[in-house]
């Protein structure tokens, strides 16, 4: 793994060294382009008397083939920043307020309501945390996946049908058939997951964003769908993007990640390198609050303290009320992401 | 298949306590049976015997009892009126009311559902204020005084649309409109909110990540949902357009059931108004019933 050459600073103080969305993608392969780049994204909240920004200058990129996991808590815009990849965020009173999103070259942002519609599943796909509530109850799995074909494409009704048997087979569903006229209330929950992996497949798209595929689903069917996700990374050389919570669910099928904390982005490399020597204290913390089998519960460090509201955000580090490792800088100059450690991180007084 | 024959058992039970209700209430608030067929100058003898030839000087249980006889051989008797018979006058009555009620019935969701549902979209703009603004002033306003300002404006400023009488369908507008206007109010504003509520759910987020376009998703996958509370309540409906036929009829001169059972509970027409009533009580039993089963076809968790 390399780190960028144009992003240089001391340790402890960030000497405006900026670290652009190109410098979001240690880890990956230098020589390639990314799939979907989001370049210094802001989304926040615009109304009366109500302004502030939930996602503050995220920059991420997917490439082909890989598996970017986006980790953090609740609430740090790690699922707004993937909603507004496809302009699903709720405006208002969300907007996009600045930054980039380009999917292949192609600016979204700006693209109007009917581009944006042909990108949605047909290029970039999204699966959503409950697959229970996720589908709708008055139609069969068949009626809604031959409803996305034809979102796309003219399709006979023949046509359409063998696209959605070959996508339920294709998201690991034993008996395409049997499902395709079935509802989602007859559906358990992983079957359900895996239709809507499947909806998500149906017309081929390069990239998915999984938001929390695998949190409402049980344990064991966690593990398939992850496996099915990696699977598909292989296959079809897609780019997912894996939002999650569960740093589990990273060291098993994440190639990057990409740590959030407050809508921006603390540290990111090669899924391996922040797990095995994270630099940012939140990392740090995060790692220290998982629960290992041979260690005791006692041992158990978590995150002091509350996230702050996206209101009560001030200058300087975002993070520095919770860091045991805060230092004069944290309170007067929001660090950057620079490239000091085989990770990118962004903090002044990073642990070594 | 319990729950059919459980339905019939209480249809037929709902039709018999009703069939009581309706004959003793007639009895019990009074009134000169006699008036409304003989002179004013009928002697008490007269009268006497005309209410021996109708059976009226019985005891009421007895009468009952014949009553309930002679309806389960299909002999719905005379009016005491005019001794016409009921079972003739009945098919005229109940199809011109069967006519009117349908066009109020289609009405109420032809332009209820679309009101709603566009008032849902566009919320919190000027069309969706106007939408709500026009139902609630549909719900407020009494359907008799509607009835006569529609008869002013469009019978007799414009001179459009007759004010009353049967005919062609210009005689069938103003009266269903005035039937209609509280369902379409009230059903505007179940569509608008069951609409709201269906917006609010995950899958339409999905739907549309799956590349689906809004009109497909709004009037595909939202109004399916959104339907079957509306359907659920579609009895209550027809029950509202069937009690509100009564005045409706009236003020227009529609000669249905209505206007029929009005005029023959003003001249105390035992016969006609124990029929009539019964008409009206089994429309809104089968109306209820047609919404049950509407429902189950709608939710699909009922189908399978």
């Amino acid at each position: 793994m390399t780190t960028e050459p144009h992003a240089v600073s001391t340790p402890a103080v960030s000497t405006g060294a900026v670290s652009t969305g190109a410098g979001e993608s240690a880890g990956a392969p230098q020589d390639r382009t990314p799939l979907l780049e989001i370049e210094d994204l802001r989304v926040g909240v615009r109304g009366d008397n109500l302004e502030y920004d939930i996602v503050r200058g995220v920059s991420l990129s997917v490439f082909d083939n890989e598996i970017l996991a986006v980790v953090g808590e609740s609430g740090c815009g790690k699922s707004l920043t993937a909603l507004a990849v496809l302009a699903l965020h709720q405006s208002p009173p969300l907007h996009i307020t600045g930054g980039s999103i380009r999917y292949r070259g192609t600016e979204l942002t700006t693209a109007s309501p009917e581009q944006m519609r042909a990108v949605r599943g047909a290029e970039i796909s999204m699966i959503f945390q409950d697959p229970m509530s996720a589908l709708d109850p008055m139609f069969t799995v068949g009626s809604l996946l031959t409803s996305a074909v034809r979102a796309h494409r003219r399709a006979s009704k023949a046509e359409a049908t063998a696209d959605a048997l070959e996508a339920l087979a294709d998201a690991g569903i034993e008996d395409p058939r049997r499902r395709f006229d079935e509802y989602p209330f007859q559906l358990s929950g992983g079957v359900s997951q895996r239709v809507m992996i499947a909806l998500a497949l149906v017309n081929d798209p390069s990239v998915i964003i999984a938001d929390e595929p695998t949190t409402a689903l049980d344990v064991t069917v966690q593990a398939q769908i992850l496996e099915r996700l990696r699977l598909l990374k292989q296959e079809r050389k897609m780019g997912i993007m894996l939002i999650t919570h569960n740093l589990g669910v990273v060291a098993a099928v994440a190639d990057r990640t990409a740590v959030m904390y407050l809508g921006e982005v603390v540290e990111t490399g090669s899924a391996e390198d922040v797990l095995a020597q994270p630099h940012h204290p939140y990392t740090n913390g995060l790692l220290g609050a998982v629960p290992r089998l041979n260690s005791k519960v006692t041992d158990l460090k978590p995150v002091m303290g509350r996230v702050p509201q996206p209101q009560e955000i001030t200058a300087g580090c975002a993070f520095r009320d919770r860091c045991d490792r805060a230092v004069d800088l944290c309170a007067v100059e929001r660090p950057l992401l620079t490239a000091d450690h085989r990770t990118l991180v962004r903090c002044h007084n990073p642990v070594d | 298949m319990i729950a059919i024959v459980r339905r019939v058992v209480l249809t037929l039970i709902l039709l018999f306590a009703s069939s009581l209700a309706v004959f003793a209430a007639i009895r019990l608030s009074g009134g000169d049976v006699t008036a409304a067929r003989l002179p004013a100058s009928a002697t008490a003898a007269d009268r006497q015997l005309f209410l021996q030839q109708v059976g009226l000087d019985q005891p009421i249980l007895q009468q009952y009892w014949t009553y309930l006889g002679q309806m389960f051989r299909g002999n719905l008797g005379n009016s005491l009126t005019n001794n016409a018979d009921i079972a003739s006058l009945a098919v005229d009555k109940m199809r011109n009311s069967l006519i009117l009620g349908a066009a109020a019935l289609v009405l109420v969701f032809a332009i209820g559902i679309p009101l709603g549902l566009l008032a849902a979209l566009k919320r919190n703009t000027w069309m969706d204020t106007g939408i709500t603004s026009f139902s609630v002033a549909g719900m407020a306003i009494p359907n008799f005084w509607l009835a006569l300002i529609l008869i002013y404006i469009f019978a007799i400023q414009l001179q459009v649309l007759p004010a009353a009488g049967q005919g062609g369908w210009k005689y069938l507008v103003l009266p269903s409109v005035v039937l209609a206007a509280e369902g379409v109010a009230l059903t505007v504003r179940m569509t608008r909110s069951a609409v709201l509520d269906t917006l609010g759910n995950d899958f339409v987020r999905t739907l549309r990540a799956a590349g689906l376009s809004n009109r497909r998703i709004y009037l595909k996958h939202v109004l399916r949902n959104s339907l079957l509370p509306i359907v659920s309540l579609a009895g209550l409906r027809v029950g509202q357009i069937v009690g509100y036929a009564l005045v409706v009829e009236v003020i227009f001169g529609w000669p249905g059931v209505g206007q029929t059972l009005v005029n023959a509970v003003l001249r105390r027409d035992y016969p006609v108004v124990q029929f009539f009533s019964l008409v009206l009580v089994v429309v809104v039993t089968l109306g209820n019933l047609a919404a049950s089963i509407g429902y189950t076809l709608v939710n699909p968790r009922l189908r399978k």
